[in-house]
Protein backbone atom coordinates (compact mmCIF):
# COMPACT_ATOMS: atom_id res chain seq x y z
CA UNK A 1 0.00 0.00 0.00
CA UNK A 2 2.82 2.37 0.92
CA UNK A 3 5.09 1.41 -1.67
CA UNK A 4 1.91 1.98 -3.93
CA UNK A 5 0.95 5.44 -3.10
CA UNK A 6 5.17 6.51 -3.60
CA UNK A 7 6.52 4.59 -6.60
CA UNK A 8 3.44 3.59 -8.35
CA UNK A 9 4.33 1.15 -10.22
CA UNK A 10 7.46 1.98 -11.91
CA UNK A 11 10.35 -1.06 -12.30
CA UNK A 12 13.80 0.04 -12.73
CA UNK A 13 15.67 -1.91 -15.49
CA UNK A 14 18.12 -0.68 -18.46
CA UNK A 15 16.30 -1.84 -21.18
CA UNK A 16 15.40 0.52 -24.46
CA UNK A 17 12.33 1.10 -23.63
CA UNK A 18 13.53 2.27 -20.46
CA UNK A 19 16.62 4.24 -21.58
CA UNK A 20 14.42 6.23 -24.30
CA UNK A 21 13.55 9.63 -24.10
CA UNK A 22 10.30 10.45 -21.69
CA UNK A 23 9.55 13.22 -24.54
CA UNK A 24 9.34 10.22 -27.10
CA UNK A 25 6.85 8.31 -24.73
CA UNK A 26 4.44 10.40 -24.30
CA UNK A 27 4.13 11.10 -28.35
CA UNK A 28 4.14 7.93 -28.86
CA UNK A 29 1.41 6.95 -26.47
CA UNK A 30 -0.32 10.47 -27.08
CA UNK A 31 -0.53 9.58 -30.82
CA UNK A 32 -1.71 5.37 -29.66
CA UNK A 33 -4.36 6.67 -28.26
CA UNK A 34 -5.43 8.14 -31.24
CA UNK A 35 -4.42 5.63 -33.98
CA UNK A 36 -6.16 2.45 -31.22
CA UNK A 37 -9.90 3.98 -32.55
CA UNK A 38 -8.73 3.56 -36.28
CA UNK A 39 -8.33 -0.55 -36.42
CA UNK A 40 -12.03 -1.87 -37.61
CA UNK A 41 -10.54 -5.14 -39.74
CA UNK A 42 -8.21 -8.21 -39.00
CA UNK A 43 -5.37 -6.68 -41.03
CA UNK A 44 -5.41 -3.12 -39.20
CA UNK A 45 -6.13 -5.02 -35.56
CA UNK A 46 -3.56 -7.27 -36.47
CA UNK A 47 -1.03 -4.75 -36.88
CA UNK A 48 -1.84 -2.90 -33.48
CA UNK A 49 -1.57 -5.81 -31.88
CA UNK A 50 2.37 -6.34 -33.56
CA UNK A 51 3.18 -3.24 -32.46
CA UNK A 52 1.80 -3.79 -28.96
CA UNK A 53 3.56 -6.69 -28.77
CA UNK A 54 6.77 -5.90 -30.07
CA UNK A 55 7.22 -3.08 -27.49
CA UNK A 56 6.10 -5.48 -24.83
CA UNK A 57 8.87 -7.28 -25.64
CA UNK A 58 11.04 -4.81 -25.46
CA UNK A 59 10.44 -3.51 -21.82
CA UNK A 60 11.38 -7.52 -21.17
CA UNK A 61 8.57 -7.06 -18.13
CA UNK A 62 7.36 -10.15 -16.97
CA UNK A 63 3.82 -10.54 -18.21
CA UNK A 64 2.18 -10.69 -14.68
CA UNK A 65 3.18 -6.54 -14.42
CA UNK A 66 0.73 -6.24 -17.61
CA UNK A 67 -1.52 -8.27 -16.20
CA UNK A 68 -1.97 -6.34 -12.71
CA UNK A 69 -2.58 -3.34 -15.02
CA UNK A 70 -5.61 -4.85 -16.55
CA UNK A 71 -6.66 -6.96 -13.66
CA UNK A 72 -9.24 -4.11 -12.51
CA UNK A 73 -10.89 -3.98 -15.40
CA UNK A 74 -10.82 -7.45 -17.39
CA UNK A 75 -14.42 -8.00 -16.12
CA UNK A 76 -15.79 -5.14 -17.77
CA UNK A 77 -13.93 -6.66 -20.71
CA UNK A 78 -15.35 -9.86 -20.24
CA UNK A 79 -19.12 -7.99 -20.02
CA UNK A 80 -18.17 -5.89 -23.24
CA UNK A 81 -17.56 -9.22 -25.45
CA UNK A 82 -20.54 -11.30 -23.79
CA UNK A 83 -23.22 -8.28 -24.58
CA UNK A 84 -21.65 -8.10 -27.98
CA UNK A 85 -21.92 -11.76 -29.06
CA UNK A 86 -25.50 -11.85 -27.45
CA UNK A 87 -26.87 -8.52 -28.91
CA UNK A 88 -25.56 -7.99 -32.49
CA UNK A 89 -27.28 -10.50 -34.59
CA UNK A 90 -26.13 -9.95 -38.19
CA UNK A 91 -23.67 -12.33 -40.20
CA UNK A 92 -24.17 -15.85 -40.52
CA UNK A 93 -25.47 -17.59 -37.24
CA UNK A 94 -22.80 -20.18 -36.05
CA UNK A 95 -24.30 -21.49 -32.97
CA UNK A 96 -27.73 -22.13 -31.58
CA UNK A 97 -29.51 -23.39 -28.81
CA UNK A 98 -33.06 -22.33 -27.94
CA UNK A 99 -33.03 -18.79 -27.67
CA UNK A 100 -29.34 -18.48 -27.86
CA UNK A 101 -27.67 -17.83 -30.84
CA UNK A 102 -24.18 -16.68 -32.02
CA UNK A 103 -23.84 -14.41 -35.15
CA UNK A 104 -20.25 -14.00 -37.00
CA UNK A 105 -20.80 -10.09 -36.77
CA UNK A 106 -21.16 -10.87 -33.35
CA UNK A 107 -18.47 -12.27 -32.47
CA UNK A 108 -15.81 -10.59 -34.55
CA UNK A 109 -17.02 -7.55 -33.10
CA UNK A 110 -16.98 -8.24 -29.50
CA UNK A 111 -13.48 -9.72 -29.68
CA UNK A 112 -12.16 -6.78 -32.23
CA UNK A 113 -13.60 -4.29 -29.04
CA UNK A 114 -11.82 -6.67 -26.03
CA UNK A 115 -8.75 -6.26 -28.25
CA UNK A 116 -8.53 -2.73 -28.65
CA UNK A 117 -9.54 -2.34 -24.47
CA UNK A 118 -6.92 -4.76 -23.77
CA UNK A 119 -4.04 -2.86 -26.09
CA UNK A 120 -4.87 0.61 -24.79
CA UNK A 121 -4.55 -0.58 -21.12
CA UNK A 122 -1.43 -2.37 -22.12
CA UNK A 123 0.89 0.57 -24.15
CA UNK A 124 -0.40 3.15 -21.00
CA UNK A 125 0.57 0.32 -18.59
CA UNK A 126 4.19 -0.03 -20.13
CA UNK A 127 4.39 4.08 -19.78
CA UNK A 128 3.86 3.65 -16.24
CA UNK A 129 5.97 0.66 -15.79
CA UNK A 130 9.08 1.72 -17.47
CA UNK A 131 9.71 5.70 -16.60
CA UNK A 132 9.32 7.12 -13.12
CA UNK A 133 7.23 10.07 -12.35
CA UNK A 134 9.85 12.66 -12.33
CA UNK A 135 10.98 11.39 -15.95
CA UNK A 136 7.41 12.24 -17.05
CA UNK A 137 7.60 15.47 -15.51
CA UNK A 138 10.81 16.39 -17.29
CA UNK A 139 9.35 15.46 -20.36
CA UNK A 140 6.30 16.67 -20.17
CA UNK A 141 8.00 20.31 -19.21
CA UNK A 142 10.04 19.95 -22.27
CA UNK A 143 6.62 19.35 -24.70
CA UNK A 144 5.03 22.08 -23.22
CA UNK A 145 7.51 24.90 -23.58
CA UNK A 146 5.36 26.07 -26.77
CA UNK A 147 2.85 26.93 -24.41
CA UNK A 148 4.64 29.78 -22.57
CA UNK A 149 4.18 32.20 -25.25
CA UNK A 150 0.25 31.79 -24.04
CA UNK A 151 0.95 32.53 -20.55
CA UNK A 152 0.95 29.12 -19.65
CA UNK A 153 3.70 29.06 -16.67
CA UNK A 154 5.70 25.50 -17.65
CA UNK A 155 8.42 26.13 -15.78
CA UNK A 156 6.98 26.60 -12.58
CA UNK A 157 4.41 23.66 -12.89
CA UNK A 158 7.30 21.39 -13.73
CA UNK A 159 9.12 22.54 -10.64
CA UNK A 160 6.14 22.09 -8.11
CA UNK A 161 5.05 18.87 -9.31
CA UNK A 162 9.15 18.19 -8.57
CA UNK A 163 8.61 19.97 -4.90
CA UNK A 164 5.75 17.65 -4.74
CA UNK A 165 7.61 13.97 -5.75
CA UNK A 166 10.54 14.82 -3.60
CA UNK A 167 8.25 15.57 -0.63
CA UNK A 168 5.62 13.03 -0.90
CA UNK A 169 7.69 9.92 0.60
CA UNK A 170 8.66 12.52 3.40
CA UNK A 171 5.13 13.46 3.94
CA UNK A 172 3.95 9.91 4.38
CA UNK A 173 6.84 9.03 6.89
CA UNK A 174 5.67 12.07 8.90
CA UNK A 175 1.77 10.72 8.61
CA UNK A 176 2.74 7.98 9.89
CA UNK A 177 4.45 8.90 12.80
CA UNK A 178 1.81 11.07 13.67
CA UNK A 179 -0.87 8.14 13.59
CA UNK A 180 1.22 6.11 15.81
CA UNK A 181 1.56 9.14 18.14
CA UNK A 182 -2.33 9.90 18.29
CA UNK A 183 -2.74 6.08 18.21
CA UNK A 184 -0.70 5.51 21.31
CA UNK A 185 -2.65 8.30 22.85
CA UNK A 186 -5.81 5.97 22.42
CA UNK A 187 -7.32 7.61 18.93
CA UNK A 188 -9.23 4.53 16.89
CA UNK A 189 -8.58 5.10 12.60
CA UNK A 190 -9.66 1.91 11.45
CA UNK A 191 -12.78 1.22 13.38
CA UNK A 192 -16.50 2.44 14.27
CA UNK A 193 -18.64 4.49 12.38
CA UNK A 194 -18.12 6.98 9.55
CA UNK A 195 -18.67 9.72 11.88
CA UNK A 196 -16.33 8.84 13.86
CA UNK A 197 -13.61 8.16 11.73
CA UNK A 198 -13.94 11.30 9.65
CA UNK A 199 -13.28 13.03 12.87
CA UNK A 200 -10.58 11.44 13.66
CA UNK A 201 -8.42 12.76 10.37
CA UNK A 202 -8.72 16.67 12.36
CA UNK A 203 -5.88 15.22 14.79
CA UNK A 204 -4.04 14.00 11.86
CA UNK A 205 -4.07 16.89 9.45
CA UNK A 206 -3.59 19.73 11.84
CA UNK A 207 0.21 18.58 12.54
CA UNK A 208 0.97 17.09 9.19
CA UNK A 209 -0.09 21.05 7.48
CA UNK A 210 1.55 22.54 10.19
CA UNK A 211 4.72 20.70 9.41
CA UNK A 212 4.25 21.03 5.79
CA UNK A 213 4.44 24.82 5.87
CA UNK A 214 7.73 24.81 8.55
CA UNK A 215 9.25 22.70 5.33
CA UNK A 216 8.03 24.58 2.55
CA UNK A 217 9.49 28.18 4.75
CA UNK A 218 12.79 26.58 4.76
CA UNK A 219 13.16 24.91 1.17
CA UNK A 220 11.77 28.73 0.38
CA UNK A 221 14.44 30.59 2.31
CA UNK A 222 17.09 28.28 0.82
CA UNK A 223 16.05 28.42 -2.34
CA UNK A 224 16.62 32.20 -1.86
CA UNK A 225 19.76 32.50 -0.84
CA UNK A 226 20.88 29.97 -3.69
CA UNK A 227 19.49 32.84 -5.76
CA UNK A 228 16.53 31.35 -7.09
CA UNK A 229 14.78 33.27 -9.84
CA UNK A 230 12.32 31.69 -12.23
CA UNK A 231 13.47 29.93 -14.96
CA UNK A 232 16.14 32.32 -16.83
CA UNK A 233 18.90 30.77 -17.28
CA UNK A 234 18.41 27.53 -15.04
CA UNK A 235 20.79 24.81 -15.74
CA UNK A 236 19.06 21.33 -14.93
CA UNK A 237 20.67 18.28 -13.38
CA UNK A 238 18.61 15.85 -15.20
CA UNK A 239 19.25 16.66 -19.20
CA UNK A 240 16.89 15.04 -21.34
CA UNK A 241 19.09 13.63 -24.75
CA UNK A 242 17.16 12.35 -27.72
CA UNK A 243 18.50 9.56 -29.21
CA UNK A 244 18.57 7.35 -32.38
CA UNK A 245 16.01 4.72 -30.73
CA UNK A 246 13.65 7.82 -29.44
CA UNK A 247 13.18 8.83 -33.57
CA UNK A 248 13.34 5.53 -34.54
CA UNK A 249 10.03 5.08 -32.19
CA UNK A 250 8.16 8.09 -33.54
CA UNK A 251 9.05 7.04 -37.26
CA UNK A 252 7.23 3.72 -36.78
CA UNK A 253 4.52 5.09 -35.03
CA UNK A 254 3.99 7.53 -37.80
CA UNK A 255 4.01 4.94 -40.57
CA UNK A 256 1.53 2.64 -38.39
CA UNK A 257 -1.18 5.49 -37.88
CA UNK A 258 -0.73 5.91 -41.84
CA UNK A 259 -0.58 2.06 -42.58
CA UNK A 260 -3.82 1.90 -40.66
CA UNK A 261 -5.53 4.96 -42.13
CA UNK A 262 -5.02 2.90 -45.63
CA UNK A 263 -5.91 -0.34 -44.50
CA UNK A 264 -8.90 0.17 -42.51
CA UNK A 265 -12.26 -0.78 -43.73
CA UNK B 1 6.84 35.68 3.15
CA UNK B 2 4.00 35.06 1.18
CA UNK B 3 5.05 37.42 -1.82
CA UNK B 4 8.11 35.71 -2.44
CA UNK B 5 7.71 33.57 -5.60
CA UNK B 6 10.32 31.12 -4.71
CA UNK B 7 7.73 30.95 -1.54
CA UNK B 8 4.43 30.29 -3.32
CA UNK B 9 5.86 27.50 -5.23
CA UNK B 10 7.36 25.78 -2.53
CA UNK B 11 4.08 26.02 -0.82
CA UNK B 12 1.55 24.95 -3.47
CA UNK B 13 4.17 22.39 -4.18
CA UNK B 14 3.93 21.08 -0.66
CA UNK B 15 0.46 21.69 -0.21
CA UNK B 16 0.25 19.64 -3.71
CA UNK B 17 1.59 16.50 -2.04
CA UNK B 18 0.12 16.02 1.03
CA UNK B 19 -3.71 16.80 -1.44
CA UNK B 20 -2.13 13.57 -3.78
CA UNK B 21 -1.82 11.38 -0.65
CA UNK B 22 -5.31 12.65 0.98
CA UNK B 23 -6.57 11.38 -2.30
CA UNK B 24 -4.63 8.31 -1.83
CA UNK B 25 -6.66 7.46 1.44
CA UNK B 26 -10.12 7.39 -0.43
CA UNK B 27 -12.74 5.65 0.72
CA UNK B 28 -16.67 4.82 -0.78
CA UNK B 29 -19.48 5.41 0.75
CA UNK B 30 -22.37 3.53 1.95
CA UNK B 31 -25.18 3.14 -0.11
CA UNK B 32 -23.69 4.97 -3.47
CA UNK B 33 -21.74 3.36 -6.70
CA UNK B 34 -18.43 1.66 -5.76
CA UNK B 35 -17.18 4.01 -8.10
CA UNK B 36 -17.60 7.33 -6.27
CA UNK B 37 -14.84 7.50 -3.91
CA UNK B 38 -14.98 10.38 -1.32
CA UNK B 39 -11.65 12.05 -0.22
CA UNK B 40 -10.10 14.96 1.73
CA UNK B 41 -7.77 16.10 -1.23
CA UNK B 42 -9.52 19.56 -2.04
CA UNK B 43 -8.60 20.83 1.43
CA UNK B 44 -4.98 21.53 0.66
CA UNK B 45 -6.33 23.02 -2.29
CA UNK B 46 -8.61 25.08 -0.08
CA UNK B 47 -6.24 26.07 2.10
CA UNK B 48 -4.04 27.38 -1.60
CA UNK B 49 -7.09 29.66 -1.87
CA UNK B 50 -7.21 31.38 1.34
CA UNK B 51 -3.20 32.42 1.54
CA UNK B 52 -2.41 32.44 -2.08
CA UNK B 53 -5.91 33.35 -4.41
CA UNK B 54 -7.30 30.82 -6.36
CA UNK B 55 -4.70 30.06 -8.60
CA UNK B 56 -2.77 28.48 -6.60
CA UNK B 57 -6.16 26.32 -5.27
CA UNK B 58 -6.35 25.36 -9.16
CA UNK B 59 -2.55 24.47 -9.34
CA UNK B 60 -2.86 22.29 -6.16
CA UNK B 61 -5.70 20.24 -7.94
CA UNK B 62 -4.27 20.05 -11.26
CA UNK B 63 -0.58 19.28 -10.31
CA UNK B 64 -2.23 16.68 -7.39
CA UNK B 65 -4.30 14.68 -10.05
CA UNK B 66 -1.40 14.84 -12.82
CA UNK B 67 0.92 13.25 -9.97
CA UNK B 68 -2.38 10.66 -9.76
CA UNK B 69 -2.09 9.69 -13.29
CA UNK B 70 1.62 9.47 -13.57
CA UNK B 71 2.30 7.03 -10.27
CA UNK B 72 -1.26 5.34 -10.40
CA UNK B 73 -2.14 5.15 -14.11
CA UNK B 74 -5.98 4.66 -15.05
CA UNK B 75 -7.96 1.98 -15.21
CA UNK B 76 -9.15 3.04 -18.74
CA UNK B 77 -5.67 4.30 -19.76
CA UNK B 78 -7.05 7.55 -20.54
CA UNK B 79 -7.00 10.20 -17.52
CA UNK B 80 -10.55 10.09 -17.23
CA UNK B 81 -10.93 9.80 -13.69
CA UNK B 82 -8.24 12.24 -13.27
CA UNK B 83 -10.37 15.05 -15.13
CA UNK B 84 -13.15 14.26 -13.77
CA UNK B 85 -11.69 15.03 -10.51
CA UNK B 86 -10.01 18.93 -11.12
CA UNK B 87 -13.29 19.93 -12.33
CA UNK B 88 -15.18 18.93 -9.38
CA UNK B 89 -12.34 20.58 -7.75
CA UNK B 90 -13.01 23.36 -9.74
CA UNK B 91 -16.82 24.27 -9.95
CA UNK B 92 -16.05 23.33 -5.57
CA UNK B 93 -13.17 25.77 -5.69
CA UNK B 94 -14.24 29.08 -7.73
CA UNK B 95 -17.16 29.79 -5.95
CA UNK B 96 -15.52 29.49 -2.79
CA UNK B 97 -12.91 31.72 -3.79
CA UNK B 98 -14.60 34.36 -5.14
CA UNK B 99 -17.34 34.27 -1.81
CA UNK B 100 -14.29 34.45 0.17
CA UNK B 101 -12.54 37.42 -1.89
CA UNK B 102 -15.41 39.75 -1.52
CA UNK B 103 -16.15 38.53 2.33
CA UNK B 104 -12.86 37.99 4.13
CA UNK B 105 -13.89 36.55 7.48
CA UNK B 106 -15.51 33.47 8.73
CA UNK B 107 -18.91 34.07 7.27
CA UNK B 108 -17.33 33.95 4.38
CA UNK B 109 -15.33 30.75 4.48
CA UNK B 110 -18.94 29.80 5.11
CA UNK B 111 -20.98 30.87 2.46
CA UNK B 112 -18.39 30.23 0.25
CA UNK B 113 -18.14 26.34 1.42
CA UNK B 114 -22.02 26.46 0.65
CA UNK B 115 -21.44 27.90 -2.56
CA UNK B 116 -18.91 25.53 -3.81
CA UNK B 117 -20.97 22.77 -2.71
CA UNK B 118 -24.22 23.55 -4.40
CA UNK B 119 -21.82 24.26 -7.41
CA UNK B 120 -20.38 21.40 -7.71
CA UNK B 121 -22.72 19.00 -7.43
CA UNK B 122 -24.52 20.77 -10.13
CA UNK B 123 -21.90 20.91 -12.64
CA UNK B 124 -20.56 17.14 -11.90
CA UNK B 125 -23.92 16.36 -12.70
CA UNK B 126 -24.55 18.04 -16.20
CA UNK B 127 -20.79 17.39 -16.94
CA UNK B 128 -21.76 13.19 -16.49
CA UNK B 129 -24.75 13.71 -18.36
CA UNK B 130 -23.14 15.37 -21.28
CA UNK B 131 -18.99 14.30 -21.18
CA UNK B 132 -18.48 12.20 -18.52
CA UNK B 133 -20.39 9.23 -18.93
CA UNK B 134 -20.33 9.02 -22.19
CA UNK B 135 -16.95 9.00 -22.19
CA UNK B 136 -16.19 6.13 -19.78
CA UNK B 137 -18.87 4.47 -21.78
CA UNK B 138 -16.33 5.09 -25.08
CA UNK B 139 -13.32 4.02 -23.43
CA UNK B 140 -14.48 0.98 -21.63
CA UNK B 141 -16.52 -0.15 -25.09
CA UNK B 142 -19.92 -0.30 -22.71
CA UNK B 143 -22.54 0.13 -24.81
CA UNK B 144 -24.17 2.87 -25.24
CA UNK B 145 -26.24 3.63 -21.95
CA UNK B 146 -29.99 5.11 -22.66
CA UNK B 147 -30.78 8.57 -21.43
CA UNK B 148 -33.26 7.06 -18.36
CA UNK B 149 -30.39 5.17 -17.43
CA UNK B 150 -27.69 8.04 -17.36
CA UNK B 151 -30.15 10.06 -15.80
CA UNK B 152 -30.87 7.21 -13.25
CA UNK B 153 -27.14 7.21 -12.69
CA UNK B 154 -27.02 10.90 -11.94
CA UNK B 155 -30.20 11.41 -9.86
CA UNK B 156 -29.17 8.26 -7.62
CA UNK B 157 -25.47 8.46 -7.66
CA UNK B 158 -23.66 11.60 -8.99
CA UNK B 159 -25.83 14.42 -7.53
CA UNK B 160 -26.60 12.91 -3.93
CA UNK B 161 -22.72 11.78 -3.60
CA UNK B 162 -21.11 15.27 -4.36
CA UNK B 163 -23.78 16.93 -1.91
CA UNK B 164 -22.47 14.62 0.59
CA UNK B 165 -19.12 14.78 -0.47
CA UNK B 166 -18.80 18.99 -0.13
CA UNK B 167 -21.13 19.17 3.09
CA UNK B 168 -18.37 16.48 4.81
CA UNK B 169 -15.24 18.33 3.23
CA UNK B 170 -16.70 21.50 4.12
CA UNK B 171 -17.25 20.11 7.59
CA UNK B 172 -13.48 19.16 8.04
CA UNK B 173 -12.27 22.06 6.82
CA UNK B 174 -14.20 24.12 9.27
CA UNK B 175 -12.83 21.89 12.18
CA UNK B 176 -9.14 22.29 10.69
CA UNK B 177 -9.24 25.30 9.69
CA UNK B 178 -10.44 26.71 13.11
CA UNK B 179 -7.48 25.40 14.24
CA UNK B 180 -4.52 26.70 12.31
CA UNK B 181 -6.42 30.46 11.62
CA UNK B 182 -4.33 32.16 14.50
CA UNK B 183 -1.33 29.95 13.95
CA UNK B 184 -1.03 31.12 10.02
CA UNK B 185 -2.43 35.02 11.28
CA UNK B 186 0.69 34.91 12.88
CA UNK B 187 2.63 33.16 11.03
CA UNK B 188 1.90 35.20 7.76
CA UNK B 189 0.60 38.13 9.10
CA UNK B 190 -2.36 37.53 6.84
CA UNK B 191 -5.11 39.60 7.98
CA UNK B 192 -8.57 38.13 8.19
CA UNK B 193 -7.38 34.98 6.51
Amino acid sequence: MIDNIIIGKYVPGSTVIHRMDPRAKLLTIFLYVFIVFFANNGITYFLLGLFTFIIILLTKLPFSFLWNGLKPVIWIVGFTFLLHILVTKEGDMLFRFGFFSIYEEGLRQGFFISLRFIFLIFMTTTLTLTTTPIEITDGMESLLKPFKKFKLPVHELALMMSISLRFIPTLLEETEKILKAQMARGVDFTSGPVKERIKAIVPLLVPLFISAFKRAEELATAMEARGYRGSEGRTKIRQLKWGAIDSIMMASILLLSIILLLLRA
Amino acid sequence: MLKSKAFKLVFVGMLSGISYLLMALNFPLPGLPAFLKIDFSEIPAMLATILLGPIAGLAVEAIKNTLHYIIQGSATGVPIDQLANFLAGLFFLLPFAFVFQKVRSMKGVLFGLAAGTISMSVAMSLLNYYFILPAYTLFLNMPQMSIAEVKQVIIAGILPFNLIKGTIIAIVFLMIYGRIKEWLQHKFNVQNA
